[in-house]
């Protein structure tokens, strides 16, 4: 009777096994290069997929022969696992949630190039060398507070006030291994140098700040009342707020003598060795239309980089702020040196 | 066979080599120790509280005469449907200090804010891993106490002792294999363990593995954490050996008495109490959140149609896919094992057992560690298998191996040689020896073993979540992805679905119980 059961099981294992066989399998036999749109779209994302799903909806919507395929994950993590597959590429896109990555990883010839249609009408410093990543959307750095423990005159007016003892284990932020902090950091060594970037690092240490791994956790904290104070990206103070949450919001950092806002942005790459590459490129000229950034401005509350799409009402537009001034390739070179910093000050 | 399972170790130590002196000067300068203390202190405090929760409880329910203990046997055990990680979720969003549930209602209830015990930092992380892996050594001492001859108790009584030096003089040391046993799996488990950890914000061993891969693109350092975990495992495996091995245990076979359940007297209600409470905690209520939350997800059709369809894939997709690799896992796992436990067992020696627990120091790696080298291994060895979902399997079997071995090998320890040598006497090949006779008479310890590689397949998360291809989601994985932003409402239907999937290889298990012995 077992031997039956075993028996049994086995065989339908084995039919399993041949149902399951996934995907890319039925990729490798198709034609190497797709001049039409369809297919399926392997996408690697270190931006959450609550963030990126409505607008490969909305991609579907227009072109519903494409299998849109999904990996989201860490932004690290992903960037090593295509540089571990550049002999052997699985993904044909990579779409960031920091331009540091992106860069590094052109610098490592992982992208192929390409000009989307709206090249013209995105700013300059958007479109990598070489047309090898370009810029989606827009985000600052702000500070989120919680409205019925912090009066709007106590709130911290500047990152660096956030190492204040009156701040003691009441500031939430996104950890070392969070892209958008690298970035930040990686920023600040380019602003203020190293030592003093280390000291404000330190600073947050030793004032007990809380960091977890995403900015979702650091928004729904301050939105509780757990913290009093947050650093998070702009957008995560909006979508707390759309909650309706109690906090406030603070652009850091706009007198002479300061930083000015550290900004940043989404992007995405074209993987090179990609076996659709006409989809792909549909796929990032989709990103960068109207129909799709206006998703990015509505929905998530960021700031698109396309001209002449409109901010969602809320959100506060940047004309009126001084923003810091970056050089990102510079950045994407001195990556090593930002991650050594991290782990010097034990950043968790 | 012995070679492909040290694949993960060889990768640690190649890469860890590879890093070279100002690596390890790096490691030494940061958390490293404070992380080790830290990993060392939870692993004691879980070791020790799974063991006496596991043990007090088992008592309670096999040996004395509490009230529905035939029901709290089964619900004893049934937490290990339930991920860690999904019952600090739902704790987590109970007890959260300011922002659980529970804080919020009973400030609403009286006024002001009351501080309720919070499942956060070394505490909250020792509690919630005892109160989801008590169920290891549960069971084993269970069967231990089941097993007790009633002539044990008698003869102690009859010496003058009474209850309490019977249960320390007799009964506890009878426990000690499956005590050891049950504080190895949960130990390993513990060396292994990031998700939980990193909900509740518990540092350990692993977050530093985990922060290192996660930044930068030089992996040595992440290899040199591992290659400290593993040792360390290696350790713990080694003590284990050397307890197991001398110890004899052995009981009359012939005129076998159930022994006789210890009356508890006014002690019953509180005795009740305790075990309900463990039960309630443990059991009901993350399972009554989680229905609750799914009822609330399937009570709002915009919120129905996103737990049904994400993107290009369906919930019956994962469902699939879960249930697909994990079985595959099993099968595989049980099969590789056989020839070790054969080894083990009919060639007993110091070259096999060093097989066999070389086989086993893979279930103290993280998950990310095994997975990180077979993304390397197979990217250059076998690059038309990369990419597929065969790397997810080949990641269980390595990571569960042990499981399938130990459950072989207790398997063959139950049958005579004698048997195998009278077919060979009788004129059977050694092939047909072991196709005609061994194999059937062990199949119920193996599936015992595929069941519980199944089990543990079902719920693993971090490599699962590095190794998968694009569109590969299991139920574990959405969960973590739901989870993650906060979707806890659309986390819950996954989550119901992987416990249910998970009762099954349980149930049987339970039904079996002989492969802890």
């Amino acid at each position: 009777m077992s031997k039956k059961l075993v028996l049994a099981l086995a065989a339908l294992l084995i039919v399993l096994t041949a149902c399951g066989t996934p995907a890319p399998t039925q990729v490798m036999t198709e034609a190497p290069a797709e001049e039409t749109v369809g297919g399926s779209l392997v996408i690697y994302s270190g931006r959450s997929e609550a963030l990126i799903q409505p607008v490969m909806d909305a991609f579907n919507a227009k072109f519903p022969d494409v299998e849109i395929l999904l990996k989201s994950g860490n932004n690290s993590e992903l960037a090593n696992a295509l540089l571990e597959e550049r002999n052997n590429p699985q993904a044909d896109l990579f779409i960031t949630t920091e331009l540091m990555t992106v860069q590094s990883l052109a610098q490592q010839g992982t992208f192929e190039s390409y000009s989307p249609l709206a090249a013209d009408q995105i700013p300059n410093e958007f479109i990598g060398p070489d047309n090898l990543w370009v810029g989606l959307t827009r985000r600052v750095r702000v500070i989120m507070y919680n409205t019925e423990l912090v009066s709007e005159e106590e709130a911290p007016k500047s990152i660096f006030d956030l190492t204040d003892p009156k701040w003691q284990g009441q500031l939430a932020a996104a950890g070392s291994t969070n892209g958008s902090m690298q970035a930040q950091i990686a920023a600040m060594r380019q602003l203020v140098g190293e030592e003093a970037t280390e000291s404000w690092l330190t600073g947050l240490i030793e004032n007990d700040a809380t960091f977890f791994g995403g900015h979702t956790d650091v928004r729904k904290a301050v939105g509780a009342g757990e913290f009093k104070v947050g650093l998070v990206n702009h957008y995560y103070y909006y979508l707390q707020q759309a909650e309706g949450s109690p906090v406030g919001i603070v652009f850091p950092d706009q007198e002479q003598d300061q930083i000015g806002l550290i900004t940043n942005a989404t992007a995405v790459g074209i993987v090179k060795g990609t076996d659709n590459r006409a989809t792909a490129e549909a796929f990032v000229d989709f990103l960068l239309s109207q129909e799709g950034q206006q998703l990015f401005a509505e929905l998530n509350y960021e700031y698109p980089l396309l001209a002449g799409v409109a901010l969602h009402p809320d959100v506060q537009s940047l004309d009126g702020f001084r923003l810091a001034d970056v050089n990102v390739s510079q950045a994407a070179k001195d990556i090593d040196a930002t991650f050594a910093l991290m782990e010097k000050v034990n950043l968790p | 066979m012995a070679v492909f399972v040290s694949i993960p170790l060889l990768y640690v130590f190649f890469r860890a080599a590879g890093g070279g002196v100002e690596v390890w000067t790096r490691l030494l300068q940061t958390r490293l120790w404070s992380l080790l203390a830290n990993t060392v202190a939870l692993t004691l405090a879980v070791t020790a509280g799974t063991s006496i929760l596991g043990v007090s409880m088992a008592w309670l329910t096999e040996r004395t005469d509490v009230p529905a203990r035939k029901i709290f046997r089964w619900l004893l055990a049934l937490p290990l449907a339930i991920p860690p990680y999904i019952g600090a979720i739902v704790h987590l969003a109970l007890l959260r200090p300011r922002g659980g549930y529970i804080p919020q209602f009973l400030e609403w209830l009286l006024g002001h804010p009351v501080s309720t015990p919070s499942p956060l930092g070394f505490t909250g992380a020792a509690f919630m891993l005892t109160l989801f892996l008590y169920p290891y050594v549960y069971l084993l001492s269970g069967a231990a106490f089941r097993s007790l001859h009633a002539a044990l108790d008698e003869a102690s009584h009859l010496f003058g002792r009474n209850n309490w030096q019977t249960l320390w003089g007799v009964t506890l040391p009878a426990l000690r294999p499956g005590l050891t046993a049950g504080a190895l799996l949960v130990t390993l488990d513990i060396l292994a363990e990031y998700g939980t950890v990193a909900l509740l914000r518990y540092e350990t061993f692993s977050s530093a593995i985990f922060v290192q891969l996660s930044g930068r693109y030089d992996r040595s350092a992440a290899a040199v954490l591992s290659g400290i975990l593993v040792l360390i495992a290696i350790i713990v495996l080694w003590s284990e050996l050397r307890m197991e091995g001398k110890a004899q245990h052995t009981q009359f076979d012939s005129s076998w008495r159930h022994a006789r359940p210890i009356g508890l007297g006014r002690w019953r209600l509180p005795a009740f109490l305790l075990v309900s409470g463990v039960c309630f905690a443990s059991l009901i209520v993350p399972i009554s959140v989680l229905v609750a939350w799914s009822l609330q997800a399937f009570s709002d059709p915009e919120l129905l149609s996103s737990v049904m369809q994400s993107g290009s894939r369906t919930i019956l997709d994962f469902t699939f896919n879960s249930l697909w690799s994990a079985g595959l896992a099993a099968l595989l796992a049980v099969t590789l094992s056989l020839p070790v436990a054969l080894l083990a067992k009919r060639y007993p020696g110091r070259l096999s057992r060093v097989i066999s627990r070389l086989c086993q120091t893979g279930y103290a790696l993280p998950g990310v560690v095994v997975a990180l080298s077979l993304v390397l291994v197979i990217n250059r060895g076998l690059p038309f298998l990369y990419g597929t979902s065969f790397v997810v399997v080949i990641a269980y079997v390595l990571r569960h191996m042990p499981q399938a071995v130990r459950a072989s090998e207790a398997a063959l320890t139950q049958i005579s040689p004698s048997m195998e040598e009278a077919a060979r006497g009788l004129g059977r090949t050694s092939t047909q020896t072991l196709f005609q006779v061994t194999l059937p008479l062990i199949l119920p310890g193996l599936l015992a073993g595929g069941a519980l590689v199944f089990l543990t397949s079902l719920k693993e998360l971090p490599a699962t979540l590095l190794l998968r291809p694009a569109g590969f989601d299991t139920l574990a994985v959405r969960v973590w992805i739901w989870a993650e932003e906060g979707f806890y409402m659309l986390a819950a239907p996954a989550a119901l679905l992987l416990v249910l999937a998970a009762v099954l290889p349980l149930a049987f298990l339970l039904k079996r119980e002989q492969i802890f012995k």
